[in-house]
């Protein structure tokens, strides 16, 4: 079997359900496994540093009367603030926890979060 | 009536408070701690919010992430259950001022009542008997002010309660040295170093009476508990009514609790415990303004859900029962407190995951619960695992309903007090009724001897 029927065969497989599959043909045989088992991509995700909210609250990208400019790709420093949670009159600091890249920003303004929801995904430098 | 209702607080009382807003149609909103993530409470719940860390000081004792899950989740009202910020006037007030209803009395209430001294005032204004004591906190003169009360006293923390910052002084030579440690605990445990003194008596029965009052003036007062069976001034059995009182007696008690409620303009369910001393006479001892712990053994006899009278009195709306201030009840309730604690080795507390859980049924038993098979106990709460609350037309009955419920509670993983109510129910002096605060200490001494050899 050669490189451009595999592919094909590859491609196929990945438009079906199907995860494996054995190619006979005389002496030859060709299994093939498709590589999408979820507890590979979880290890793929832990790679990322979850940001987790410190408080329940409302999440706020910048303390009043400030701006931020934080964009996914930005590069963070260990201890930067990248938002604060309103809870009653307090805000409470989000810092990344490492020096990294800004991957994921999964929230938004002025939304309500709970006590240890993922804000940011960080990968770490 | 609320649309939907906030329980700031977890275990098997949030699970009961959720259980009476469904009858009610009302939406129920859960907080947890991290630690609570699987507890009952969460998974019944329509809606659940994370409030914060397991210790309860981040999470459910914090003032600023209940009221914000109330908000963010659009609660218009907040069950605080007991324990907890259940009578924090602070509390109540902050619920006020975000708009939210607090189901529960108001904060001048709580404060008036909440604070043992100045419940005491109130108590003595309203015709009540209180016990000899000092009438303020004592700050100066202590020998003075206890040798005129008469030993033995309890100096106990103004801003105490469920048993704690009290220390009993039998002779004036151990006054100085327990009243700095009784103000020294007050002050870790609630904050506030204030006590007062008490003559203390020997051997009283703990009996309280369970109070409702609406916005509209209702008030009533129900068949009283008695809480006798304590160890270490924990509540270990309530039952209801209680066998040493008559009904010339319990009209008395009812009264004394209906007109403290009317002194004081409470709105809500509260409770007003009393001594009640082996020759029949009864002493005013504090106000508990939160629905209790052994709150079933009311319901089981009466049939009044206490919960659905806090809702209606805290939306503005009449009591279900306005025709009176007395209820009619029939038969008999016990309750039996069951812990995750070693009886074996002096109640030292249990934990771990629950391999087996079954409860008993059948007529006249109810088991209030947060626990299930496979739940794995938090360390950072109470012990509290379950209540059963057995109902019979008489008290004897009620103790064998009692026995057989006892033997079908099974449960694995933990050590229960289980095998501690069966000894209870089994002593012929529970048995014939004659409770005092001393039971369990005299129960319990026979086998420490035996466990030394």
């Amino acid at each position: 079997m050669d490189v451009k029927t595999l592919t094909k065969l590859t491609k196929w497989m990945e438009s079906t359900d199907l995860e494996e599959i054995t190619w006979r043909s005389g002496d030859d045989k060709i299994s093939l496994k498709l590589n999408n088992n979820p507890e590979h991509n979880t290890t793929i995700a832990s790679t990322m540093e979850p940001v987790l909210s410190p408080s329940i609250g409302i999440f706020r990208f910048a303390r009043p009367g400030k701006t931020n400019h934080l964009k996914e790709g930005s590069s963070v420093k260990n201890g930067q603030e990248l938002g604060v949670v309103e809870v009653g009159k307090d805000f409470k600091s989000v810092t990344a926890p490492s020096n990294g890249l800004l991957k994921i920003i999964s929230i938004e303004e002025g939304k309500p979060v709970e006590y240890g929801q993922p804000l940011f995904f960080l990968e770490p430098k | 009536m609320f649309n939907k209702v906030l329980i700031a607080n977890r275990g098997e009382i949030a699970v009961r408070v959720i259980r009476t807003l469904r009858e009610l149609g009302v939406k129920s909103v859960a907080v947890y701690s991290e630690a609570d993530r699987s507890s009952l409470h969460v998974r019944l719940a329509d809606e659940s919010v994370c409030i914060g860390p397991a210790m309860a000081r981040e999470s459910y004792l914090s003032i600023p992430a209940i009221i914000s899950a109330a908000l963010i989740t659009g609660a218009d009202a907040i069950h605080p259950g007991y324990g907890f910020l259940s009578e924090n006037a602070d509390f109540s007030a902050a619920c006020r001022d975000n708009g939210i209803t607090f189901i529960g009395p108001s904060p001048k209430s709580i404060q008036q009542l909440g604070h043992k001294a100045e419940a005491r005032k109130m108590a003595v204004k309203a015709g009540i008997p209180v016990t000899p004591g000092t009438k303020d906190c004592v700050y100066k003169d202590a020998a003075a002010q206890a040798a005129k009360i008469g030993y033995p006293i309890m100096i106990k923390a103004a801003a105490g309660g469920g048993g704690k910052g009290i220390r009993i002084v039998r002779e004036a030579s151990q006054l100085a040295n327990e009243m700095n440690m009784a103000q020294s605990e007050s002050k870790a445990a609630f904050g506030n170093g204030d006590v007062y003194f008490e003559k203390y008596i020997e051997l009283p029965r703990h009996i309280e009476v369970q109070f409702a009052r609406d916005s509209h003036g209702h008030t009533i007062a129900f068949p009283e508990r008695d809480c006798s069976i304590q160890r270490r001034h924990q509540k270990l059995v309530e039952e209801s009514p209680s066998p040493a009182v008559n009904k010339k007696l319990r009209d008395s008690l009812e009264e004394a609790a209906v007109k403290l409620a009317e002194a004081a303009n409470y709105v809500g369910v509260g409770t007003v415990e009393f001594l009640l001393t082996q020759e029949g006479e009864f002493y005013f001892m504090e106000v508990n303004t939160r629905l209790q712990v052994e709150h079933p053994v009311t319901e089981f006899i009466t049939g009044f859900d206490l919960v659905r009278e806090q809702l209606l009195a805290a939306s503005g709306e009449k009591l279900s029962y306005t025709a009176g201030h007395s209820v009619p009840y029939r038969g008999h309730a016990i309750e039996h407190r069951v812990n995750a604690e070693d009886f074996s080795r002096n109640f030292a507390p249990s934990v771990g995951r629950i391999e087996e859980w079954l409860v008993p049924g059948g007529p006249g038993v109810r088991v209030d619960t947060h626990v299930y098979a496979g739940y794995n106990l938090p360390v950072y709460y109470d012990s509290m695992l379950a209540k059963l609350i057995v109902w019979a037309p008489d008290r004897a009955a009620a103790v064998a309903r009692s026995r057989r419920a006892l033997v079908d509670f099974k449960v694995k993983g933990v050590h229960t007090t289980i095998n501690a109510h069966q000894l209870i129910i089994e002593s012929p002096d529970f048995q014939a009724g004659k409770t005092d605060t001393g039971f369990m200490e005299r129960l319990l001494a026979p086998a420490e001897p035996a466990a030394a050899k």
